[in-house]
């Protein structure tokens, strides 16, 4: 096996198994983990204080359980989140930071079924102001105080900023590899971009960064070859369960650039410098932009994907719609005349954890590939 | 030259003999789909109609829902390609194809050439289907092939859910339970499967001339309750349950002489 896949190989199985990857990190530094909802927490404040930040993503499986808590339209990945929590899959985290801005995110937060604690903060939606900067600062303050009591641990200024920089430094990282990847779809096909970039939510930055670093420099040294298939940009929450990405590949597809909030939204900016980190985090979420979670007055997501797909050179845009999700709905009428418009090409996928039948996504991709 | 084209959908089995591209010799299908042994009764039943073997065939392409488990089938290609293909052969008008079949509802937007412009498929729900077509007709005990004929007497269309079967089915055995006349009724089912198949043309975009296939195209109440949402006339495909096995048959004939008829 080569070195480069050997690291597609280790990111892949840390991407399958968060928990040996808690596991691991608890052996090795003595501390534990703390679970980081989505969407846009800043995780640089538990990186700070030592320990494990493991992103929350739900996962594949059929739900029973959940049913009892939330109703049948609630999102796809809230509803196996809902059904992991109480089957007490999150309770080894020592808490469980939980960002709210959606309504399904909003409720949750308040029927939390695990045992952990659970932090809940608000990202302010009138974010173009500097009031925005400030609100936010202070519940990232609040965050630090509450993290601090219950790990017992010191989070310092110089403690924060030096984190912001290790994750800066990774986003840097991500941003390259993507760009790599676009030029190597034999190499990287859909599910091994998924994992490599899903990895980073349960390893500690800095490894992450370093093995990242090394998948880039081996891609880097070899020759591009002739891709033949269609390229197409991601949008959405996130492309997942993996069947949904062998089905791209299957069709010829690769993906060459993204904007799912599980992947480039989350790194396609770095936190600004400063001095101040509670502030420097804060004002990202301001400068943040073309997130349907995110309000934005002049709807920059369109014109930001239509950028993408020039930049990109993609032959069209795969919509991941995630199943009930009502914030990325009501964009999904706004681009898409945008794309018509620009002659843009575009397929919509639902996207919906529990499914187990593949053949309505079949149909819609193959029909697509055909359609190009 | 023959070329033929085999549609597996979820409730029926579809195969359509071409001769030279242009002449359907053969249109066949059996009211049972995937899994079932109606895909090898429809193909036996074409080849015996015509008095030809599969030998015979130059190409066989495979479509619908069903279309990997052809073994007779040299390629498989989508069922909206497919109906595009056919549609637009039968009628070269066409803009926009609304097809509804037994679980799956679709818009096709088509341009000048007939290629797929873009096109919306239903969400996995059996609404707006034929499938909830079947269930309400055992509902009601009136033949699918009678429902037509109800809804042209209806006086007061029922309201009916478009969101779900089940809720659909209930809101149904309420009404007949309640004395609401089977005709108001039916005339609520095919309102309901209008708004459905209406959603996703609207997505679409419409533009005439609007063509309908798929095996529901065969029940006049669903056209007419599509053509009023719509507010514009509805085109019924010729022999609407053949036409992507038509599609296929012809994508099969281009591909032997590589070229476009």
């Amino acid at each position: 096996m080569s070195r480069l896949e050997t690291i597609i190989s280790e990111l892949s199985s840390i991407s399958n198994n968060p928990r040996k990857a808690m596991e691991d990190y608890k052996k090795e530094t003595g501390k534990g983990s703390v679970g980081v909802m989505p969407y846009y927490a800043p995780e640089e404040i538990i990186h700070a204080a030592g320990f494990l930040p493991v992103g929350i993503w739900g996962g594949q499986k059929s739900i029973s359980k959940a049913r009892a808590y939330l109703p049948p339209f609630a999102c796809s990945i809230m509803q196996s989140v809902m059904e992991m929590q109480l089957e007490g899959v999150y309770d080894d985290l020592e808490a469980v930071l939980f960002p709210v801005p959606c309504d399904t995110l909003k409720c949750l937060s308040q029927k939390w079924k695990g045992t952990s604690p659970v932090i809940v903060f608000t990202h302010p939606q009138n974010r173009k102001l500097e009031a925005a900067n400030k609100f936010l600062a202070e519940e990232y303050r609040l965050v630090r105080e509450k993290l601090q009591t219950i790990l017992n641990v010191k989070i310092t200024d110089e403690a924060l900023n030096q984190s912001i920089e290790t994750y800066n430094e990774n986003r840097k990282a991500m941003r390259e590899f993507t760009d790599l990847a676009a030029n190597y779809p034999q190499i990287i096909d859909p599910k091994k971009r998924h994992a490599i970039i899903k990895a980073r939510f349960f390893m500690e930055k800095s490894k992450h960064t370093a093995m990242v670093k090394e998948l880039n420099s081996e891609l880097k040294s070899l020759p591009v070859e002739a891709f033949t298939g269609k390229k197409v940009v991601l949008t959405g929450i996130m492309a997942e369960p993996n069947e949904v990405l062998d089905i791209l590949k299957d069709n010829g597809f690769a993906v060459v650039a993204d904007d799912l909030a599980q992947e480039s939204r989350l790194f396609r900016n770095d936190v600004p410098s400063g001095t101040d980190p509670l502030y420097r985090l804060a004002k990202w979420w301001q400068e943040f932009d073309g997130c349907s979670l995110a309000t934005d007055a002049k709807k920059s997501r369109g014109p930001m994907m239509m950028d993408m797909v020039k930049g990109s050179k993609a032959d069209a845009v795969v919509v991941c719609m995630m199943k009930f999700c009502d914030p990325e709905e009501f964009d999904y009428p706004i681009y898409y005349r945008q794309f018509e418009e620009a002659g843009i090409k575009s397929l919509f996928i639902e996207i919906d954890l529990e499914t187990t039948s593949f053949e309505q996504t079949k149909t819609r991709v193959q029909s697509f590939s055909e359609m190009l | 030259m023959f070329t033929m084209g085999i549609d597996i959908g979820s409730s029926s089995s579809k195969v359509v003999i071409l001769e030279d591209g242009v002449n359907i010799i053969a249109g066949e299908v059996i009211q049972i789909g995937t899994g079932s042994t109606g895909p090898k009764r429809v193909l036996d039943e074409a080849l015996s109609k015509v008095g030809l073997k599969l030998e015979d065939m130059a190409k066989i392409i495979a479509t619908g829902y069903g279309r990997s488990s052809v073994e007779e089938a040299h390629k498989q290609i989508s069922e909206i390609s497919c109906q595009a293909k056919g549609v637009f052969f039968l009628v070269p008008s066409a803009k926009l194809i609304i097809d509804i079949g037994g679980q799956d509802v679709k818009a096709i937007r088509l341009d000048s050439k007939g290629g797929v412009k873009q096109f919306f498929m239903n969400d996995k729900c059996a609404a707006g289907t034929g499938r909830f077509l079947d269930v309400m007709s055992r509902v009601l005990e009136v033949n699918l092939d009678e429902m037509a004929e109800y809804d042209a007497r209806a006086t007061e269309p029922a309201t009916v859910s478009s969101t779900c079967t089940v809720f659909a089915e209930s809101e149904v055995i309420s009404q007949l339970s309640n004395g609401v006349a089977k005709e108001n009724i039916i005339a609520g089912v095919h309102q309901s499967v209008a708004s459905k198949a209406c959603g996703l043309a609207y997505r679409c975009g419409v533009e005439e001339d609007i063509v309908m296939c798929g095996g529901v195209a065969k029940d006049l109440g669903v056209v007419r309750a599509i053509s009023k949402e719509l507010k514009k006339p509805v085109i019924v495909a010729p022999n609407p349950q053949i036409t992507a096995a038509l599609g296929a048959a012809i994508f099969a004939f281009e591909e032997v002489r590589g070229a476009n008829i």
